[in-house]
């Protein structure tokens, strides 16, 4: 369905736990240079094995992938492991919260266990306590799945978690899903992702119950059910990611239906019967494909379900190039393209009084790949300047995308976190506004450099009115920057001033296996 | 034999390192583990603690070796070297600090041997064996200062008889840390006496390398910093008394008769310093006086803590505000003798009732807890209920609280839906804090 994802495959669920973002697709983790040494370094794959000698945190796989399966509604995460995997549900189970109030789901606590391994689990197994850990959660809480997230300790020493959960199935009204994703397997942090939607694909969805794959076309006459085929024939899944907010479902599902398509917005925060039906769409429309790919590849090979994995609907170019290519596939061109042009010229005018405030200012973006270059392309749209990007990893999702910045000798600096080689290229750049995602603005901040959020669960981002938002929010930040300042002065980066002086991508050793 | 636990709140021996690491002045944590460790443990007590924040070098800044599946087959000692000789380089530190965590720990790196080769650089480089898998955060906690005391701290011989170290009160874990720290020390300030704080105000690396030299060390806690007291004594020969955290009038007047007497400080002193603190202690509750009399705002206090805060809380609530003790739950394992020890401190209190005391680990249990504590209503005409009731916990507690109808303050670790900069509860000012934020959320929605 998309040249994105050509030549890949994904007849991976006989296997216990998903290939690698190494194994799987060509990617790089660590890459410091312009945009267009990176093109072509991906085109040759000299990027593939790159490391550094100085590192910082790059994120964890079952961090990520429990960021999926804990918004699922009614269900309880058992975490096997010792107490500190994942201890930040408790950092983020409020925030959870928060999104199921602002999503309009049932607001309830995320419940979580840890199998809580100690020396003698280490020695001995932890599977009994995995067992025990899983029945306490059965009886206490009767949630429609139990997740069981693997951690670095019971990957290393064997445990079979697997085997525990075919003993299982069938004696709990509960469903029991695996999720492999020791974090020494894999640098990239988005096989997280593909960890879990291992475990959610073998174990929650089910077959397609009614019908089969329905076209719109294959509906024809007044049979019984031509009216439920016709609106089958017309459902998508629109598939949300951690950092969609409500706001942002709420504007792509208005444009999805000003096209006539019925919208179910999933898997996050989803039920799981929600879920276990996701096979029964015409289309699965994918928002990000560095989240996604596995879920709808799989969904593709599984139930024939056609799918769209192209751009991030950020800004007006790509918002109307994800719109282009959904209503291709419904054969609804000259629809999109009313639709486009309404849209487009409201925005157009809505935006005029802040291009002349943004006009000629510049602006670095940090985060996730796909985001952060569609971000970017819409503040160039705008007259800003683009000066630099830093993707947490590169892959072929986003290798199209280089070419929508103006710029191409703009800095390029792949890395999951690394603010220390980030915060160097920064220092010389000195942008007016810094984009970025959660965890970096802070660091960014005591540059001088004012900063706002790539994404946020109260804000909206998407779409035609997420770009009409971005803007404004952009001339609101910079209309007073005296916090920025202050704590510029005042709070100390701990980097030696030789640091500054150096080149930061010294860092990375080139090509080194491993 | 451990078992599991659902909702604990607390993190690993890791992450309780890490986050003690980076609350000590300018000292860098260094790593090694897999590449999700540092930063989200970081991120743990960064968010959860009140939104205490990254600091100077924590979080995303963390340094890690990030060791992968191949240093995990090959050994990672080699990656870690480099590790730490490049943090040198680039993070400007006053003392480099090596944890590690499980994966490293299993195939038996030896990272201790590894800082060795660093012993005679500029900077002092420490390690310490941290996996998640010997306990939770306050282990890491002891583990670190333990380390600190043995490898770092130099002997003195002569004691400066009015300079106590001081112990217990744990980043991150204690919500408030710096502002208790900071209320502490005003207090013994007043008696001369002069706090070795390791994470308070003013501390630096080469103060805290000094700290040989105190007479006394005051372990805030029945659990946390016993085990770094022990090197104090035994490396240091300097002894230990563990206090109650001083939250109000009742507390902080027990601390101060207690180590009154182990300094040996005139009594007349410490009369004193309790008579002016009062005055003015009093002079401030009195303003709630009028409302407090007048809507009726004693409470059945439930009380769902760490074992820090459980006792001194309750304590608060029951000796200096007058509520009605009810129950405390307290999230947290320790052996039988010491929780025979700790519920016996519950008969101090100077309320008729007393609380029934549990420990238990699950912190889901806790509306079980309260529902077995009180007589079901069984559609009785005249039904005495639980109420009106307020609970004090963590952030984890909220819907409990409003599942049995009762207004809610968290305190004790996590704490997600508060912002807290410079506040502390200890010492009588402390106190007044505290009973401000439980009366306000009395009145929040007026």
């Amino acid at each position: 369905m998309s040249k994105l994802t050509e030549d890949l495959t994904y007849d991976y669920l006989s296997a216990e736990a998903a290939p690698t973002r190494e194994e799987r697709i060509e990617a790089t983790y660590a890459f410091g240079g312009s945009c267009t040494g990176l093109k072509q370094g991906m085109g040759q794959g000299c990027t593939k094995y790159n490391s550094r000698k100085f590192a910082q945190g790059g994120g964890c796989q079952l961090s990520l992938a429990l960021g999926i399966v804990r918004s699922f509604q009614n269900v309880v995460v058992v975490i096997h492991g010792p107490l500190g995997c994942a201890s930040n549900n408790l950092g983020v189970a409020g925030y959870s919260k928060t999104f199921r109030v602002l999503k309009h789901k049932p607001v309830t606590d995320n419940i979580w266990l840890h199998t809580n391994l100690d020396e003698n689990d280490v020695i001995a197994g932890g599977i009994d306590k995995l067992r025990e850990a899983i029945l306490y959660a059965e009886q206490e809480y009767r949630p429609d799945a139990i997740v069981v997230g693997n951690s670095c300790v019971p990957g290393i020493i064997g445990d079979d978690i697997d085997s525990l959960i075919d003993e299982l199935d069938g004696q709990l009204s509960a469903r029991v899903v695996p999720v492999h994703c020791e974090g020494f397997k894999s640098k990239f942090v988005a096989t997280g992702y593909d960890s879990a939607y291992h475990g959610v694909l073998k174990k929650l969805v089910d077959p397609i119950k009614k019908y089969d794959r329905t076209a719109p076309e294959d509906v024809d006459g007044a049979t019984a059910d031509a009216a439920e085929r016709y609106l089958h024939s017309k459902t998508v899944n629109l598939l949300n990611v951690g950092s969609t907010s409500y706001g942002d479902e709420v504007e792509l599902s208005r444009l999805l239906k000003a096209l006539g398509l019925n919208v179910r917005v999933m898997p996050l925060y989803a039920s799981i019967e929600e879920i276990s039906r996701i096979g029964e769409a015409a289309l699965n429309i994918s928002i990000c494909a560095t989240h996604d790919d596995y879920l709808i590849g799989h969904l593709k090979e599984r139930f024939g379900t056609e799918y769209v994995i192209d751009t991030l609907p950020i800004g007006i170019k790509n918002t109307n190039q994800w719109l282009r290519v959904i209503a291709k596939f419904f054969k609804l061109e000259d629809e999109v393209e009313k639709l486009i042009a309404i849209e487009n010229e409201q925005l157009e005018a809505a935006l005029e009084p802040f291009k002349k405030v943004l006009k000629g200012k510049t602006v670095f973006v940090g985060g996730g790949e796909t985001r952060i270059f569609t971000t970017a392309e819409f503040y160039q749209s705008l007259g800003m300047k683009v000066l630099g990007l830093k993707p947490h990893n590169f892959d072929r999702f986003a290798v199209p995308m280089i070419d929508d910045i103006d710029d191409q000798e703009a800095v390029i600096d792949v890395a999951p976190g690394q603010p220390s080689e980030e915060l160097v290229v920064l220092n010389r750049l000195r942008p007016d506004l810094y984009v970025g995602h959660t965890g970096a603005n802070a660091w960014v901040t005591k540059l001088g450099i004012p900063t706002t959020p790539l994404f946020g669960q109260s804000f909206n981002y998407m779409g035609y009115s997420g770009a009409f938002e971005l803007a404004r929010k952009a001339v609101r930040r910079l209309q007073n920057t005296a916090f920025t300042k202050k704590i510029g002065a005042n709070v100390a980066l701990p980097f030696r001033p030789e640091w500054y002086e150096s080149n930061p991508f010294d860092n990375i050793k080139e090509a080194q296996q491993g | 034999m451990g078992t599991f636990i659902e909702r604990a709140k607390s993190t690993c021996a890791l992450g309780g390192a890490i986050v003690t690491i980076s609350s000590l002045p300018r000292a860098i944590p260094i790593v090694h583990a897999s590449g999700g460790c540092a930063t989200m443990l970081a991120g743990t007590y960064s968010q959860a603690s009140g939104y205490k924040g990254s600091g100077y070098c924590s979080g995303h800044m963390t340094p890690t070796s990030n060791v992968v599946e191949k240093d995990i087959v090959f050994g990672g000692e080699e990656r870690l070297e480099e590790q730490i000789t490049h943090t040198i380089k680039i993070i400007d530190g006053d003392l480099y600090f090596v944890v590690t965590g499980c994966q490293v720990e299993i195939i038996g790196d030896d990272a201790v041997g590894v800082t060795r080769r660093f012993k005679d650089g500029k900077y002092p480089v420490l390690a310490a064996n941290t996996p998640g898998f010997i306990g939770n955060g306050f282990k890491g906690y002891d583990v670190v200062l333990s380390t600190l005391a043995a490898e770092f701290i130099e002997p003195k011989a002569i004691k400066a008889e009015k300079t106590v170290n001081i112990l217990g009160i744990m980043p991150g874990q204690d919500v408030f840390f710096r502002g208790n720290i900071k209320g502490i020390q005003r207090l013994l300030k007043k008696l001369g006496i002069k706090a070795n704080t390791f994470f308070g105000d003013g501390e630096t690396i080469e103060k805290i390398r000094n700290y040989g030299d105190a007479a006394l060390t005051i372990v805030f806690s029945d659990k946390y910093g016993i085990d770094t007291a022990k090197v104090f004594e035994e490396k240091h020969n300097i002894p230990y008394i563990t206090v109650d955290l001083p939250i109000g009038e009742t507390r902080t007047e027990a601390f101060l008769y207690k180590i009154g007497k182990q300094l040996g400080i005139e009594p007349a002193a410490i009369n004193e310093l309790i008579a002016e603190e009062k005055r003015e202690y009093y002079s401030y509750l009195e303003r709630f006086l009028d409302i407090y009399s007048d809507i009726d705002l004693q409470r059945y206090a439930i009380v769902s803590a760490d074992i820090n805060y459980a006792f001194s809380l309750t304590s608060f609530l029951a000796d200096d505000l007058g509520w009605v003790p009810h129950l405390v739950v307290i999230n947290e394992e320790v052996d039988d003798i010491s929780k025979k020890k700790y519920e016996l401190k519950f008969n101090q209190l100077t309320s008729e009732a007393k609380p029934k005391v549990i420990f238990e680990q699950h912190a889901g249990q806790l509306l079980n807890h309260i529902r077995k504590s009180w007589k079901h209503n069984t559609n009785e005409k005249y039904y005495d209920a639980l109420s009106p009731a307020f609970l004090v916990g963590s952030s984890l507690e909220g819907s409990t609280a409003q599942k049995i109808g009762a207004a809610f303050l968290p305190v004790s670790f996590p704490v997600t839906n508060r912002a807290v900069l410079n506040k502390g509860y200890t010492g009588y000012l402390g106190g007044l804090s505290l009973a401000e934020d439980l009366f306000s959320a009395l009145v929040s929605n007026r």
